[in-house]
């Protein structure tokens, strides 16, 4: 899961070393949390929420695959 | 590189001259004058202006070519991430009209790849929005690229297509507007296409979102 958002996150915004990405794994299914840069922010969740949007739809393919649900939080 | 030694009455002339011979412009060579010449007096001590143009190497914007290879790489990145094992191949949209055709196409082939395409095709649409993002960003400008399924979209596009000529015929007959179900922008740009052309039945979107649609009615 979170090497998809981790390849994405880092080919979009301007400072690709302050990306980081963690899953955990909780009731809910699987939690992954992206950190970028305060400057990157916008790009990752994009003019209302498009990019957030698209990568969580990516996410469900890899989560149907999986059997779970996958949920992104951008913090 | 090519080169040429060319005279003329003045240097611009002379510049004009090496150009037209060439076929360049002016961006594309470098000036040096060798002799500046003298207009003279009376046809007197006249001496041509005499200058070397040069062709300089062409300043390569990024090609189609290279365009693709960064697509076919980011389309096969994030497919591969995504768990799917399928290839990717690049090639020519073959849409209707200048605009569409000619334009950078990855196709992704594989079997079973309806959870690729997603309900709606948003799967797919999403996966082309992120893969034009990150080649976008690579290349430093905006490139226009589509991303298909087994020619998903080709197909998909015929068969709107039909569909709206069949249901703008159903409107002229019956006066009655129709209302189709709600599809993403790029499917309901084809509808709208499709029927610009038609002076006696209208099209119009409404609705916000994932739930926009399109509503065929008689032109007032």
């Amino acid at each position: 899961m979170k090497e998809l958002v981790e390849y994405i996150a880092k080919a979009i915004v301007n400072a690709p070393a302050n990306v980081v990405v963690t899953e955990e794994t909780g009731e809910n299914g699987i939690l992954v949390k992206l950190e970028v840069a305060p400057d990157d922010k916008g790009r990752v969740i994009g003019k209302q929420g498009r990019v957030a949007e698209a990568m969580r739809t990516l996410l469900r393919v890899l989560g149907a695959k999986a059997g779970t649900r996958v949920t992104l939080e951008i913090v | 590189m090519e080169t040429l030694e060319i005279s003329g009455k003045t240097v611009r002339e002379a510049v004009k001259k090496a150009l037209k011979q060439l076929g360049l412009t002016e961006e594309q060579v470098e000036v040096t004058v060798l002799k500046k010449g003298r207009p003279g007096l009376l046809g007197l001590g006249v001496e041509e202006a005499v200058v070397r143009v040069e062709r300089l190497a062409p300043v390569v914007a990024p090609g189609v070519e290279e365009v693709g290879d960064v697509a076919l790489e980011v389309v096969g990145e994030l497919v591969s991430l995504m768990g799917i094992s399928a290839r990717v191949e690049a090639g020519e949209s073959q849409g209707e009209g200048e605009e569409e055709s000619g334009k950078l196409l990855v196709d992704i082939k594989g079997d079973d790849l309806g959870l690729l395409i997603g309900r709606r095709g948003q799967t797919l649409a999403s996966l082309q929005y992120i893969a034009r993002l990150i080649v976008s960003k690579r290349l430093g400008a905006r490139q226009s690229l589509t991303v298909d399924i087994e020619g998903y979209k080709e197909r998909r596009y015929r068969s709107l297509q039909a569909l709206a000529l069949r249901m703008a015929e159903q409107v002229k007959a019956t006066g009655r507007t129709v209302a189709l179900e709600p599809m993403p922008a790029d499917e309901r740009r084809v509808i709208h296409l499709a029927l610009a052309d038609d002076v006696r039945v209208t099209s119009e979107s409404s609705g916000e979102g994932e739930d926009r649609y399109i509503a065929i009615s008689v032109r007032s």
